[in-house]
This record gives structure tokens, sequence and C-alpha cells, in this order.
């Protein structure tokens, strides 16, 4: 039962209870089953009341029982207190165990103590009752009895041998074997002697002639017999006698025989008369001494009796109390173990720990309870498990939508059942420049500027719903104006958004839109290649004959006409001729613009390009009014010379535009390499700066489409032409407005503009990107 | 005849032996569980040696000795009641080591029974193995048993030239009993007869 290893032990494997508290039933069961044979064997020595037996064993039997007894004391003593302490500590199950010990204690020591006290009372008073008065009485009397008879025969025999010595002494015819014979018939005695002072055989008759000498007299019994006359006493009657010896009891008397002629010198003679004791008579009062002393000796020992037959019967209940302890306790253990296993399952699953749960193993009931609860708790565990799996799942799933959503570019609004506002994406808030996220859980109409949309949408919803048009069963699509930012004194700016809406379960609706506007715009662009395509073609077919028809109306009437007729009809002429040569280059621009020549790639000098540009501009390079910054050492880009060409002449054209009117108007061009962090150049930028007035906002957003301009002469074509050379190649185009400082400062108003700036990026290197050069060209070429 | 002089080893047994008389006296009435306390106030069985007497020559060791004891009531009346008494003399013959305890190496024991005849009144003392004798009169009897002359206690072989001393035991010995009457009479002072002696051999 040792406390040691902790419960706290990881990896729960199948109980290590059971099998613990089983060995330890077994000790205890063996211990006790030790202690019970070795009080039985105690008891049979002292019931059998074999001496021998018993004080060979008695020793280490005692001291056997009282190791046993110790050994259980301290084992209890040990459970006890384990048990006392767990119970004080509050430790689990151990109110239980102590109950159950209690109540196993009680049952085995009640009838203990009750078989204990009856069997004290039985031993004391039944060894008391042994020794009777009217027993001790007839041993006594008994005893009285076979003394007394002896004492009589001795007298007896005493009397007589005295007349006899003195008739012997008398009658002077002295000892003749004869006389003595006749005398000893007389006495019916067994032999006769006369011996001599010293003990010496003078003469002697009887049975013991035939064979030994008589018996010696001792010498002690002569002196006596000297003084008192006559002395007899009984022998062969001792205790420690064999039955043979009893057979030779006899009295012996010796008497002195008187000397008739008191002679001088004459000898001192004794008479020595044996009478042999009837066999059955010594044997009885042997018997009757013999059961007298054990008599008195057990009653000497009766306290000590008493005593040994308490203090086993003691021992015994101690034993038995012990034993029955020790199996209360080991009993207990063994019933609470699977309750108290039980009990802190349901606490750790109470916990929320549904780790696999220890089993007790029997088969019974509580056993296959434990085992239940095991399976349920496993059940349990797994469906968590399956629980936790799936919430997993869908977090991934909801992560992953997240993301989904998070980078879309489309704008993503769910409206919850009552139209307030449940999931709104970075896209929508993106598209709409308004934090839309602030507004969960509002309706979209209570979002400023946007109540006109949310009505729209919202229509066209309910629109939906009520009469599904043919072929959108369960979306709806439409594209909606939206002018946003107007507040904050800005001007407002139009968007377009392509709008899908959609039910959802429970009510809900989606709703997910684009920004078009790039698209229009490019729709736009596209349309605008097609008209003047299609104008160029058309107009400047009747070009060419108005101009050929108006010279040949001066060539013919340039001479029959005068005066101011003449005068008139040049001045037309030269009208026609002139207007018809800005058409025809007004039509070349559109050609141009629609119908770019096909591009041929090459590896093209940007620095070389812009000199040879700048070369056209020679005074306004003279004038001060443009410079050039170029960067040294820039890697060879991939490109159309003649379109790039065309590029900067656009742009530079542009930027001496806008600062014609300035008296101190500047425009740099410059180029530089953009490099990356390892100092590899990644692209070649063209900037084209002025210090002119700037784009308006407007014209900012959609500078690049045909016929959008800031200047009161030009088709608005040259950024477009731009936009369109730089796709071609690849190239990203900047505009932006720069702040007082010469900082981009796109986002500042215009009225603030210090000037605009117009950046190319051209990120395909020819020395590193030859292949993609390639590629580009095949690409172009298929156009 | 020399007093005894104070020996280291002498005292550690004397020592040894104390405790286990101790002991034996303290747990054996107490085991059983002292259901009846010893009585008390009884005045305890004296006994003195009147005479003590070792002597050496070339057969051996030889003792003389004589116990004057008087019987106390409880064993008197046992002694009446013809329950057989036993005495005993032992004599252990040690040789000194400074080293270890004392190695004995000789050790010899004399047994008496006494027995008050009824049927004759007379008193038998028989020494165990040996003689035995009618005594009219317990003093008789008694002084028999209670003295011993050139008791021969270890041969002269046994010994050598190291230095020896002899204990001397001479006691009622209740162990020879029936079990249940140690039992009765176990603390029991009138009982306890012992006379001991220790005595170098020079």
């Amino acid at each position: 039962m040792s406390d040691e290893p902790r419960v706290g032990a990881p990896a729960p494997g199948p109980a290590p209870l059971p099998g613990r508290s089983s060995r330890w039933a077994w000790v205890i069961s063996t211990l006790a089953a030790v202690g019970a044979g070795l009080v039985l064997a105690f008891l049979l020595g002292v019931a059998t009341n074999n001496p021998a037996l018993y004080e060979r064993h008695y020793v280490w039997l005692f001291w056997v029982n009282v190791a046993l007894a110790s050994t259980l004391v301290a084992v209890i003593v040990v459970a006890g207190v384990r048990l006392l302490w767990r119970v004080s500590r509050g430790r689990f199950g151990s109110r239980l165990l102590l109950k159950l010990a209690a109540i196993f204690a009680l049952v085995g020591i009640l009838p203990g103590v009750l078989i204990y006290t009856v069997s004290y009372q039985f031993v004391s008073r039944s060894i008391e009752s042994w020794f009777d008065v009217k027993v001790e009485g007839a041993l006594d009397a008994g005893l009285n009895l076979g003394r007394g008879t002896i004492d009589a025969i001795v007298s007896d025999l005493a009397t007589k041998t005295r007349l006899a010595a003195e008739r012997l002494g008398e009658s002077a015819s002295s000892a003749e074997p004869l006389s003595l014979e006749r005398l000893r018939e007389q006495l019916s005695a067994k032999e006769i002697a006369v011996v001599g002072s010293a003990g010496q055989t003078l003469l002697a008759t009887g049975s013991a002639t035939s064979g030994l000498m008589p018996e010696r007299v001792p010498p002690q019994m002569l002196r006596q017999a000297r003084t008192q006359r006559v002395v007899s006493q009984a022998e062969g009657l001792d205790e420690d006698a064999s039955a043979a010896a009893n057979a030779s009891a006899r009295v012996r008397a010796v008497a002195v025989i008187p000397s008739s002629n008191f002679a001088l010198g004459e000898q001192e003679r004794f008479l020595v008369v044996t009478q042999s004791i009837a066999p059955g008579l010594a044997a009885n009062a042997l018997a009757v001494t013999n059961a007298y002393r054990e008599y008195q000796q057990r009653a000497l020992a009766r306290s000590g009796l008493r005593k040994m037959y308490i203090g086993t019967l003691t021992l015994a209940l101690v034993l038995a109390v012990f034993g029955a302890l020790l199996l209360a306790i080991a009993l207990s253990n063994q019933l609470a173990q699977p309750l108290l296993l039980l009990a802190e399952g349901v606490a750790q699953v109470a916990r929320g720990d549904l780790s696999s749960k220890a089993v007790f193993k029997s088969r019974d009931e509580l056993g296959g309870l434990t085992r239940s609860f095991a399976e349920m708790t496993t059940q349990l565990s797994e469906a968590r498990e399956l629980v936790h799996k799936s919430v997993v799942q869908v977090e991934g799933a909801r992560a992953n939508l997240q993301t989904i959503l998070d980078n879309l570019t489309a704008g993503v609004i769910v409206f919850d059942r009552n139209g307030a506002i449940d999931t709104v994406n970075p896209g929508a808030t993106r598209i709409l420049k308004l934090p839309l996220s602030a507004y969960k859980g509002r309706r979209l109409d209570e979002v400023a500027g946007l109540d006109g949309f949310a009505q729209a949408v919202w229509q066209r919803f309910e629109l939906h719903a009520e009469s599904p048009e043919a072929g959108e069963r369960d979306h709806w699509q439409d594209s909606f104006e939206l002018q946003i930012g107007g507040s904050g004194g800005r001007e407002p700016e139009s968007i377009t958004l392509l709008v899908r809406g959609a039910a959802m379960p429970q009510g809900a609706r989606l709703m997910v839109f684009d920004d078009i506007t790039e698209l229009v715009s490019a729709q736009r662009v596209e349309a605008w290649s097609e008209v003047a395509r299609r104008l160029a073609h058309e107009i400047k077919n009747p070009l060419t004959p108005i101009q050929l028809s108006a010279e040949r109306l001066q060539q013919k009437l340039g001479g029959k006409l005068a005066g101011a007729d003449q005068g008139m009809l040049d001045r037309s002429v030269t009208t026609i001729v002139n207007q018809v040569q800005a058409m025809k280059a007004l039509v070349n621009e559109f050609r141009d613009y629609a119908r770019l020549p096909a591009s041929s790639f090459d590896s093209i000098d940007v620095n070389a390009l812009v000199v040879e540009v700048l070369g056209l501009y020679g005074a306004a390079q003279e004038a001060g009014r443009l410079h050039a910054e170029l960067a040294a050492g820039l890697p060879a880009i991939v490109g159309d010379g003649t379109q790039l060409r065309q590029v900067i002449h656009n742009l530079v054209q542009n930027a001496l535009d806008a600062v014609a009117e300035q008296a101190d108007g500047r425009v740099r061009i410059v180029t530089e390499a953009v490099r990356n962090e390892s100092g590899e150049a990644r692209a070649v930028r063209l900037l084209v700066v002025d210090n002119g007035p700037g784009f308006s906002e407007k014209v900012l957003k959609r500078a690049f489409e045909p016929y959008v301009t800031t200047k009161k002469k030009g088709t608005g074509l040259g950024l477009a032409v731009v936009k369109k050379i730089a796709d071609e190649h690849g190239a990203r185009v900047r505009v932006a407005n720069l702040g007082a400082s010469g900082e981009d400062a796109g986002d500042a108003a215009p009225g603030s503009a210090r000037g605009a700036q117009v950046s190319l990026s051209f990120s395909k290197l020819a020395a590193t990107v030859r292949v993609a050069a390639n590629e580009a060209v095949a690409e172009s070429r298929l156009h | 005849m020399t007093p005894l002089p104070p020996h280291g080893s002498l005292r550690r047994r004397s020592v040894l032996r104390a405790l286990g008389v101790a002991a034996s006296r303290v747990l054996v009435p107490s085991l059983w569980l002292g259901a009846l306390a010893a009585p008390g106030g009884v005045r305890a069985a004296e006994a003195e040696l009147t005479a003590f007497d070792v002597s050496r020559d070339e057969d051996g060791v030889y003792l003389n000795y004589a116990v004057n004891f008087e019987l106390g009531k409880g064993v008197e009346d046992a002694l009446v009641k013809s329950v057989p008494l036993f005495f005993v003399a032992e004599a252990e013959v040690f040789r000194d080591r400074w080293y270890w305890r004392d190695r004995r190496i000789a050790h010899t024991v004399r047994v008496w029974k006494i027995v008050f005849q009824p049927l004759t009144s007379t008193y038998r003392v028989t020494t165990v193995g040996g003689l035995s004798q009618n005594y009219p009169t317990r003093d008789e009897a008694l002084f028999a048993l209670s003295r011993s002359s050139r008791w021969k206690i270890a041969d002269a072989g046994q010994l050598d030239d190291g230095h020896h001393y002899v204990e001397f035991t001479y006691r009622l010995d209740i162990t020879l009993l029936p079990r249940p009457m140690q039992i009765g009479i176990s603390g029991q002072s009138d009982w306890q007869l012992v006379v001991k002696r220790t005595q170098r051999i020079n």
C-alpha cells in the first residue's frame, strides 16, 4: 500500500490498481491463514493436553504469534494512519474507503469480541470448577486411608517384632534356624533375620535365603532400634518407583533382642522382620499419592493455567481482530476500487479530461460498470475529436474563404435577413472608398453617399425575388453608375460598378460588385480606335480630291480672274488646301492612333533615343526651357525605336505645351535605372517633369483616354498613344501632379500642384530578358 | 581466593545476562497480559553462600560450596503438597579474552529433585540421572542438596596458562516445573531463589 507512485503518472494504462490490490489481498490472506494455522496449532497443543508436544513448541509458537500480531499491528497502524491521513487531506474516495473499512471491521470484530467474552467467562469459571473442595477432600481422605493402613501395618509389625524379639531373648535357645522359621510362619513375614550390631546377618530365613543375602539393614535403623527397642518403616513406596518395584513394597521392623545373660562381650543382636505389603494395596496407595500430587500441582498451576488460556484466547482474539481489520481494509479497498475508479473517471470527465479511463478487471457488475464507463468516455472523446476536427475544418474553410474574400479585387457584401451588413471584404472598401467594415450590422443606406445605390440594389433584390428574369435563376446582374468621394471638397468621382446579387440561405443576400470604370474606359478607347480608323478612312478618301480640285481651280482660274476675285480665289484655295492639309494631319494622327505600325523590337539605348529626339528641340534647349539629365550606364531595353521616339516626342511636346505660357516654364527629361537591393538593374525609368499647372483630377483619372486634354489645341491623342505604346512594351506609365516641393503629390489638390510628371518604367531589359523580348515580338506580329 | 578484580569482560557479560534475565522477567508476564499482577510484599526467599571455594590441582578444578536458604512460603506450600521441586547448581569456567567475549571452556550442571512422599512422610532427593535417597525430615533433605564438596567442574586439560574464572549459580529452577505452573508463579518473589558467585581461579 505504498503511496508513492502518485496518481499523476502519465499514460494512464489500463489500471495498475487491481493488480496491486489483489496482490495485497493475497499477502493478507496468506498472513491470516498462517496466523490462523498457528493459533490452531497452539490451541491444539493446549487442548490435547500433551505436555511434551506442548512444552516443546510452546515458546516458539508464542513468539511467532507475538511476532505475527506485531506485524499485523504494524500493517494495520500503517494502513489506518494512511487512511486517516488521506481522509484529513480530503483525498478523493478516502471517506468511502473509511466507511467500508469501518463496516467490515465492525462485522469482523463484534463476533470476535462476543466469542472472546463468552470464552473468557467460560475458561475462568470452568478452571475454578475443576478444583472442587470435595475432590480435594476425597483425595486427602484417600491418601490418609493409605497412610493409615500402612502405618497400621508398620506399627503392628513393630509390636510383633518386639514381642518376638523378647521371646527370642528369653528362650535363650538362641538362634536356631528352626525357631526362626517358626517365628516367620507365626508372623507370616516374608523374611526374618538376626543381625549383629554392625548389621551383619547372623541368621536368616525366608524367601530371600534361597537367593540373595537379605538386604543390609541401614545402621541408622539399628541405632534407632537400640534406643527405642524397636523401629519399623515402610519401604519401596517411593514416588519414582516402577510397577515392578511396587511388588517389592514391604515393611521392615528392627527390634533389639534382649540379652538374658549379661555376659560381657556378648554381642548385641537385632531381629529384623520384613513383611511384604500386598501389591494391590501398594499400587493403590501410590496411585492415590500420584493423583494427589498431580492435583496439588494443578491447583498450584491453576492461576497460570487460567492466565495461559486467557492469554491464548486474547492472542487469538487479537489475531482475529487484526486479521479482520486487515481484511476489512483490503476488502473495502477491493470493493471501493471500481467505485473510486468510476468516481475519479467521472470527476475527470467533468473537468473535461476525456483521456482513456482505467478499467477494473473483474467479471462482476462493477467491473462491467467501469468498462462501460471507459467505453462511454472513449466514445465521447471520439465524438469530441470529430467535432474538433470538423470545427478545425470549418475554421480552415472559413480562413480560406476569408483569405479569398480579402484578396478578391471584387467587392463582396453580405446582408443578413434584415438587410444589415454582415460581411464586407477589403475589396468593397477599396472600390467604394468608404470604411464599410465600420458599418457592420447597419444597413447599407445608412452609409453616407450610398443611399441611392443601396435603394437601387435593394429594389433589384426585391425584383429578383418576386419575378426572376429568365436566364438569371439564382442571381441578377446590373451595372450602376455611382458618384462617390464628393465629400471634403473633393470633386465627386464617378465609378461604374457591375453588381451581381444572389440570395443566400436564411434570407441573407450576397452582393458582389466590380469596379469596371477602367474596363469601360478601355472599351471607350477601343471604340475610339475603331471610330478613328473608320473616320480616317472615310475622311481621308475625299480629302485628296478636294485638295486636288481646289488646286486645279486655282490653276485653271488663276490667270482669268482679276483683282479682288483673284485674291479671293487665292485665299480660298489656300484656305482649302491648308484646311485639307490640317485635316489630313488630323486624319493621319487618328490613323496612327488607331493603327500603329507593327512594332519591331530591338535592343534600344534609351539615352541615345532621348538625345536623338531632343535634337529636334534645339530652340527650347537653348532657351533653357528643356534640359536632359541622363544617367550613365543604363541597361539597354527591348523596344521599338520608332515608337519610343514618338513616345518621347509626345511627352516632351506635351510638357513644353504645358509650360508654354509660363515665363519660367521648365521641362526636365530624366533617365535612371531602378535597382533592386543587390544593385542589379531591374528597370529603366524615363521621367518627363514640368513645372506647369499640372493635371486636373478628372483628367488625371482619364489621362490616357483619347480626347482628354488640358490643352487648347491638339487632338488629345498624345497620351493615349503613349499609353498604347507603353502597353505594347510592357512598360508602366504613371501620371502624377507634383506638389510645391516637387515631390510626387498625386493626391494633392489641383490648385496646389506645382507641375506634372509622367514616368515610364521599362522592365524588359535587353540583356536579361531576351527571351521575353522575342516573345513580345512574336506576340506583336501575331496582332 | 582473592576477591575478583573488576574486569571489563566480566562486567559486560554480567550486564548482558542481567539484561536477558530482566527481559525474560519483564516480558513473559507482561505478555500474558499481566492478568494477575504479581502479589507484592511477599518476602523474597533469601539464600546465601556460606561456603565457596575453588581449588585447582593437577587433575582439574574442584568446587566446594554450601548454600543456606530458607524456602519461601509458596515454595514450602508446594513442597508440602508433594509438588516436586528442582534445584540446580551450575558452574561455568571462562577463559579471559580481551578481544571478544570470554570463552566458556567448561560447563557443569547438577540438578536435584526433591519431592515429599506423603505416604511415608519422607523427603526423597534424587540427583537427576543418579541416586535417590529418602530423608525423614525436610531439613535433612535440603541439607543434602544444598552443598557439594570436591565437585569437579573442569578437567586440567581444559585449562591453559591464561586467566580463568568461575561463574557459579545455585537456584531453584522453575523452568523444570510444568508450564502452567511456571506461568502461574512467574514474577512471584517467593520462587526467586538464586545465588551467584564469580570467582577467579589462580
